[in-house]
Parts: C-alpha cells; structure tokens; sequence
C-alpha cells in the first residue's frame, strides 16, 4: 500500500453475522485500527481463532484468516509462528475456547513465550451454543439462559496468563476501543507471548455483565499511576506478584490496561534460533528443500549425516 | 562345520545392559558382512522386568523375519532361563550364570503370574524341582548344551585385572553375553572390538568390556570350541545400514525435506522424534538442513501446530500411536478439510485403550483409514520392512504436498523397535514433490480454486488467504449455500480419484512368488517378512504359494488386488495379520467385492514367527479357517 492505511482496508466486504451490539464489533474495529496504524502487511499477518462467535474474527479481517478447531487455535497459532517466525500471528479465542476445552494450549503458550497474541473475547458465556456459562462466570451467577446458578468457580484470566509466563498480560474493554488498540499495538510490539483479556458484553444471554455494569466500573491502570515493566529479572517475581493481586481487584472498580510486561525473557523463537543458526535468517518455510526435484541432501551428505548408522564392510 | 544363519536370544531385566550386547553384537556381525535383524521385546517398565533380545544373524541374506526354536540362549539371569527354556533347538547352547543355579523360579518377583503358574504345573511333569540348576540339567537331558560360565567370579578377575571399580562392576555383564555368543558363533574378535569401540566412545569403558569380552570368548572357545560359527558371508554388500525402523524413519524425514516435527511423548514413536531432533541441524555441501523438533503439551497441539506449519510452507510431520492417533484425529478432518498437507507417522502398538504399550499389532489399519467424522480425502500407507519404510516416508511427505491432503503413515512397534541391516538408502532415488505451488501471488487469490480438484496452494506470507473448518467457498469463507456445499465437497473428494489414478497400482501393491502359485498370502506390514520367509520354506517342502503385500491402503489398489485374488480358489487365499478381526481382508473385501474366507491371525503383541507362520499354512492348506498364533514369550 501506497498511501497508509486506514483502518476500512482492514474489514473483508463479508457481512457481518455478529449480534447488533456484540461487545466483538468494539475487539474487531480496534483491531483495523491497530493494524491500519501499523502499516500491517495484510499478507504478512494471520488472524487465527478458535469455535464459537470469536471464531468468526478472522472472515471479518482482510488479512490471512485461519479458523481452527474449537480450544486449538493456539496449537495452530504455534505452528504457523514456528515455521514462519516473519509472519504476525494474532489469536483471537473466547473464554470458553481459550480457558476451557483450551486451557492446556493456553499455559503451554505461556511457558513458551511464543511470540504471539492471543485476544481473549471474554463475555462468560458460550455464545453460539446459546449461553452455557463459561470458566469465567463467578459461581451463584445466573445469567438468563441458564437454568439454575452457576456451580462452579472462575478462572482468572489475568492473573491465570501471569503464573503460566505471558511476558504481556493485559486487559482491556471492547467498548473503549481506542485504548484496545492501543493495547493491541503493545502486544504486537512486544516479542514473546502477549494476552488481552477482553472485556466484551454478550448482549444477548449475559444479563449480568453488562455494558452498563462495566462503564460504571471499569478504570484505566496507566491513569491510576501503575507501572507493569520488570525493571530486570531479580524484579521478575515481585512484579509478577504484584500484577497477580492486581489481576484479583474485581467489582465496584475494575481495571483495563497492562498488568505486567517482561522484555527479558527469550522468545521461544530465540531459543530455537540458539540451536538452529539459520533459523531466523530462513525460517523453516522458506528452506530449500529440493533441487529441481532432488533432494538436497545427497548420498554423500547422507553418509556423512548418519555415519553413526552406517558400518563398513570389513574386507577379506 | 559351519551353519548359515544363527537364531539367538539375549535375556535379562530391563535396563540392565542387554540393548548394550545387542547393539555390540549386532555392529560386530554386519562388520564381518552378515546380514542382522534384531527385535526388542519388552515389559512397559523402566528397570527389573524381564526383557529380550531376538536377533538373527544369516550368512546368505539379509533376514527379514525371526524364528523358532532358536540356537542359542545367552541369559544375564535366572529368569531369562525359566522364560525361555523352551525356545531352544536340540544341539542348541544355553549360556548361564553357574552362580545363580540354586534360584527358584518361585521366588522370582519380577515374573508374571501365568507363568510362574505354568511353570508351577509342568516342573512336576519333567521332573524339574524349581531351582535353575535343575532345569538346566532336565535341559542338557534334552540335548541343550549348558554353558555354565561363574559370572561373579568373571567379574571379579577383571575388577582386579582391568581396574574396575568395585561399584560399577555389575554394570558389565553385558560384556558376558557379548563375549559368549561371540565365541559359539565364531565370531573374531576383531569384529568385537570393533562393536564396542562404536558402543564405547570412552577409552575406559571400552578397554574394559573388552576385556571382559575377550576372556570369556577365550574360556568358552576352549571349552565348547565354536559349534554355532557361522559360514563365509555370501551377501556381498560393502556397506549396510543398520537402524531401527524408528531411526529409518526419521532419517528418510530428513532426506524427505521435513523441517517441522511435533510430538508428545508416546511408546513407540518418540525414538523416532528423538532422533530428529539430535539431528535437527545438519549443514552440507550448499545446502542446510534445520528442522524444529517441537514436545508439544498434547497430541491435539502436536498435530494441530504441524498443520499450522504445513499452512505455512514447511514440510511438517508428527509422530504418535493409537491412543495419541484417537486425540489427533479431530485436527486429521481439519486438515482434509482445508486441503492441508501433514503426515502423521502411525505407530501402532497393543490396543484397545492403552491396550500393550509396548507390544506390537496392526489394529489401526481400520481407524486409519475411516478415522474422523465426515468424509474427506487421505491416503493411507503401510510399511512392511524398514526399507520400505524409509522411502515410503519421503512418499509420504511427497503424496501430502501433491495431492494437498492428510497422509497417514502406518508402521508398527514389530517394526520400530526391530534393528535390521539394509543396504545403504540413495537419495537420488527419491524425489521430491512439492506439488503445485503458486509463489507469491498479487491481487486475489482463491486458495480453492474451483477450476481443478487440486488448486495452486499459496504459503501463508505469499497471498492474502482464508481456511476454516466450516464448509468453505473459493475464498475460503464460510458458506452454507447448498450448491455451493455440492460444488466444494466434489472437488475435494475427487482428489483421492486423481491420486488413485496417478500412483501406480504396483507401487501400492506388490505380488511375491510365481504367477501360478497354488495359494495366496494375502498380508501388509511387518507380516511381510514372515510371509516371505514361511514362503521360500514352503516352497522348499515342495507347496507352491505366493505373497500379495498391500502398501498403500489409500487409495486402494483395487484392480490390481481384485485381479490376483480372482486367480485363486477362495479356500487357497489367506489373510496374514497382527489382529484379531483380518482388518485387511476386510478393506480387501470392500474394495474388490472377494470375501478373504481364511485367515492366520496374531494379536499376542509378539511377531509372526517364520516357523509357526510355516505349520498354520499347512493347517489352512488342509481345511483349517482360522489359525490364532500364540508363540513367543
């Protein structure tokens, strides 16, 4: 693109099937608006999601789409960054994808520090199955379609992201769009794994957390004077737990914004990179794996590779 | 005298050095020219249980099966000999440790309750008062010869001798076995040392055990001379490689341009992830080799990143067996779906459930074949030795990436865990295909262009592209418009037609034996060395068979198979399989409309021996529909 970009180069011409006032309209806008400000590569960048409503993100977005299996989109995600380290890969997944039936794709990412993004819709309920609740429901909570309360206790995503090693580890509101995207520029910007928990309504079967609940309460943290940066990494811990306590102020004040970054952790990238030399330079995608059909590797390379298995004949 | 090929046994607990006298024995035989094949039999344990070691070693080929009774039992401990007594051959050698002759087989903890209650019941009978020392005299009865070596004493000479420390002394036992089968098969000792100096890259370790080699070769030599020596090698080749069918594998991934493997840990397939990864990086002449070796938290993350690698452009693979196959096949439909090329390399084991984790069967060849909900194009291919294995593996790889679509690559433990000897794999006779790639692509790009059933595939970074698991337009968006959903559904489908005319029929099946045999093998897999095996035995007994190997199970080779099973009677064709249902014979059926009536069948988790392969033809031959194999402890 010659001239920049706005941020309508960024929405596919599909119609959009979301709910009128879906909190995912506010994630989807902020995130044109993030890429358009990045000058994003629309070939260069994948949108990977999930199942259910989030699951659709990537046909609203003109850039590459990839829409995976329910609780697999960071799996998906993983392999796509692993083998095209050049590629920007942002996730999006809800609660129910990301935390429930992908709850162990979601700490392994963690202790990776992958460089990717994983966008968290977060309404507590199953949308597309009509409003089962979902692991970030507080437990007696009914919303409108359940039958009777709900039984069992909450995930905290914040503070869930902070133990299993996020380097980046936000929240933010999809009705405060601007600070989103500001908030999804961050992740991008920063190398290693970065999650956005999104506060987003579903205005259909969630009742209780509402766009009026969240106006009256939600606050942003930068404004309250916090500073989420590990200073080096003796300041690691401390400042992981203080993120963590952070992560559990929920109710008449709730806070958006970044909790707690990292720069000093390697990327899973660069750990692959300090054993494979070429690794960054011509990521696995793009190795030549042929010539004009032949294998790169010869006979005589191969006996070279595998001496270990190779034994000489003894003569006589 | 001399003999042409040795049958031998190495017994002893897990862990306690028999893959050391194996992988010595077996370098020192190939470095004198004979041909080896060695399987590993195991107990799902790290350390005490009973293990083992069945290995051939032929003068005259390359074996490709094993066989019973054998030649030579070489026991690092008692319950090796209560195991196993009963393999051995009249004129056959069972060397032991003199020092353990008063043990009694009821007290051995390790040993499974059948046996000990087998045992319980037949001692009596024979006159065997349960102790070892009396077994091995019912056995010199029965003309074994006992090669009664005092370990204890072996060991303490050489503590003294060679300056071994006293606390690491028992750690060379191994070197007993080594050393003994060495000197009854003639073995020179020029070829043993050069087994350990390949095992041992640290002098000491390897001054040691050759020492301790050496003075049990003497002692045996000058006492039993060299009955089992084998005769001039007539095989002719000057180099071999000799690998596991895991190790193959990963070699052929490699030379097959694979540069993204995941796993999660799993019996049998994780060696072969292992040997990729202490292989990751090879740098050559003009060219680099890096591939990332990914331990994923879960099989579903393993297959789903190697589909997310493949989106990407990498030639991409993962590695796993059936209870990790049952988690991956959720990703396996998605891949079909969006035209993705991942080849998952199958290694089947004892099922159902976590069934014999660490015992061979082919009982997956159905699930392989319709595994996933919905219907969607993959090929499916059997290996059925390890050669077959490795250039199957480039295949693999290659069908992947030309017919866009999920392989699967079916081997099995038998094959796994087996060492053999092969001759020295040529890259040039692979190839490789990447199918058809568009590159970089400007404007718009359909990802499913309609206009073929095999679309130019564009990498992720190359084109502004959308898949999903929904049913999907052009683009790749989702629709839900019925003649659209007909449209797609075809091209997709009609892939597998364009692959089943492509890939010659003879490549996915192969007949072995003369055009006018009187009856049929009908086998895949491992059953492929056994089959040819039992049929040179027979055929020397004057009983005319053949052998058809399926290899390719997707697309089936449907004339090809129909024709050859038309050609013989239904009493004279017999399914050959590791299971319990013929699971070929049904697919067989399926695809050519001919019912397999007979079959010979083994699902104990232990390999189709040559000899019980050769006397359940027989039984077949004569009126028998179905033989159920049991031999091997």
């Amino acid at each position: 693109m010659a001239r920049r970009p706005s941020p309508t180069d960024y929405r596919s011409d599909l119609w959009n099937d979301w709910c009128p006032g879906c909190g995912n309209f506010g994630i989807v806008a902020a995130m044109y608006q993030a890429l358009a400000e990045m000058n994003a590569d629309p070939r260069m960048t994948v949108v990977v999601s999930g199942i259910g409503c989030s699951g659709k993100t990537p046909h609203f977005v003109k850039v590459s789409g990839v829409h995976t299996l329910h609780g697999r989109a960071i799996p998906f995600a993983t392999g796509i960054k692993l083998a095209n380290p050049k590629l920007n890969v942002i996730v999006n997944g809800g609660d129910g994808d990301l935390l429930g039936i992908g709850a162990g794709h979601f700490v392994a990412l963690g202790r990776r520090n992958v460089d990717l993004v994983v966008i968290m819709h977060d309404n507590q309920v199953y949308g597309l199955t009509k409003g089962q609740a979902s692991p970030t429901l507080p437990r007696e909570m009914q919303t409108k379609a359940l039958p009777k309360p709900n039984m069992q206790d909450p995930v905290n995503p914040v503070a869930l992201a902070i133990s299993s090693g996020y380097t980046f580890v936000a929240r933010g509101y999809s009705s405060k769009v601007k600070h989103l995207k500001d908030l999804i520029k961050a992740a991008i910007e920063h190398r290693g794994a970065a999650f956005i928990d999104v506060l987003q309504p579903c205005v259909t079967y969630n009742d209780i957390f509402t766009y009026d609940y969240y106006d009256k309460r939600v606050y942003q943290l930068e404004e309250a004077g916090w500073n989420p940066d590990v200073k080096d990494e003796s300041d690691a811990v401390g400042k992981a737990s203080e993120a963590y306590s952070k992560a559990f102020e929920w109710g008449d004040r709730i806070p958006i914004g970044v909790f707690y970054r990292n720069t000093h952790v390697p990327s899973f990238e660069d750990r692959i990179a300090a054993r494979l030399p070429n690794y960054l330079k011509v990521p696995p995608a793009e190795e030549t794996v042929d010539r004009g059909g032949i294998p790169v590797m010869d006979g005589a390379a191969f006996r070279k590779a595998f001496s270990e298995y190779i034994v000489d004949v003894a003569k006589g | 005298m001399t003999i042409r090929a040795v049958d031998f046994i190495l017994g002893g607990p897990q862990g306690g050095g028999l893959e050391t006298s194996s992988q010595v024995l077996t370098w020192a035989f190939a470095r004198a020219g004979y041909g080896v094949i060695s399987d590993r039999e195991y107990f799902s344990n790290i350390r005490g249980r009973h293990s083992y070691i069945h290995a051939e070693t032929s003068a005259f080929e390359l074996p490709r099966a094993l066989r019973y009774p054998i030649h030579l039992l070489a026991a690092m401990d008692a319950e090796t000999v209560f195991t196993h007594f009963g393999d051995l051959a009249q004129g056959s050698y069972l060397v032991y440790n003199v020092g353990e002759e008063k043990s009694n087989f009821a007290a051995i903890p390790s040993m499974e309750v059948e046996l000990r209650e087998r045992l319980r019941s037949m001692f009596p009978g024979i006159g065997v008062d349960g102790t070892l020392g009396s077994l091995v005299k019912y056995m010199g009865s029965r003309g074994v010869t006992p090669v009664g070596l005092d370990y204890a004493s072996i060991l303490s000479n050489a503590q003294r001798e060679a300056g071994i420390v006293a606390s690491q002394v028992s750690r060379y036992v191994s070197a007993i076995l080594i050393g003994a089968v060495a000197a009854l098969t003639g073995l020179g000792e020029d070829y043993v040392s050069y087994g350990l100096a390949r095992r041992f890259q640290r002098k000491e370790l390897y001054n040691h055990n050759l020492y301790i080699a050496r003075s049990v070769m003497s002692q045996v030599k000058s006492k039993f001379g060299s009955p089992l020596a084998l005769e001039k090698s007539s095989i002719g080749h000057g180099e071999l490689l000799v690998a596991s069918g895991n190790d193959a594998v990963a070699m052929a991934k490699i030379v097959g341009g694979l540069r993204y493997q995941s796993y999660y840990p799993i019996t049998p397939a994780a060696d072969e992830s292992f040997t990729l990864e202490e292989y990751e990086s090879i740098h050559g002449d003009g060219f680099d080799s890096e591939v990332v070796v990914l331990q994923t938290e879960d099989e579903l993350a393993a297959v789903n990143s190697a589909i997310g690698a493949a989106l990407s452009g990498a030639r991409s693979a993962t590695a796993t067996s059936g209870p990790g196959f049952d988690l991956m096949v959720e990703g396996l439909g998605w891949a079909g779906m969006n035209e993705v090329p991942v080849v998952v390399t199958y290694y089947q084991r004892g099922g159902p459930s976590t069934g014999q984790p660490t015992r061979g069967e082919q009982s997956d060849l159905l699930s392989s074949v319709f595994a996933s909900h919905g219907e969607y194009p993959r090929i499916v291919i059997a290996s059925g030795d390890h050669e077959e294995a490795f250039y199957d593996a480039v295949d693999a790889l290659n069908y992947a990436e030309r017919y866009q679509m999920p392989v699967i690559h079916l081997v099995d433990k038998f094959l796994a865990n087996t060492i053999a000897s092969m001759p020295v794999p040529d890259p040039s006779k692979t190839k490789i295909d990447r199918g058809k790639l568009t590159g970089n692509v400007t404007g718009n790009y359909k990802r499913f262009d309609m206009s073929s059933p095999i679309s130019p595939r564009a990498f992720l970074g190359q084109a502004v592209m959308w898949y999903t698991g929904d049913e999907h337009d052009e683009v790749g968006h989702i629709t839900e418009d019925s003649e659209a959903r007909i449209r797609i559904y075809e091209k997709r489908m009609r892939k597998l037609e364009i692959a089943d005319s492509e890939i010659p029929e003879e490549r996915r099946a192969t007949y072995y034996g003369p055009e006018d045999a009187d009856f049929l093998l009908l086998g895949w897999g491992f059953v492929k060395g056994a089959a040819l095996s039992a049929m040179s035995e027979l055929s020397a007994q004057g009983l005319r068979g053949a052998y058809l190997h399926v290899r390719v199970f997707s697309p089936y080779p449907s004339k090809l198979v129909a024709g050859i099973l038309s050609r013989f009677k239904p009493d004279r064709i017999i399914a050959v399989e590791h299971n319990y249902e013929a699971q070929a014979a049904r697919l067989a059926r399926m695809n050519t409309g001919v019912e397999v009536e007979r079959s010979i069948l083994k699902f104990s988790g232990r390999p189709i021996y040559t000899d019980e392969l050769v006397r359940a033809v027989k039984s077949v031959l004569s009126g028998s529909r179905r033989e159920v194999l049991s031999y091997g402890a």
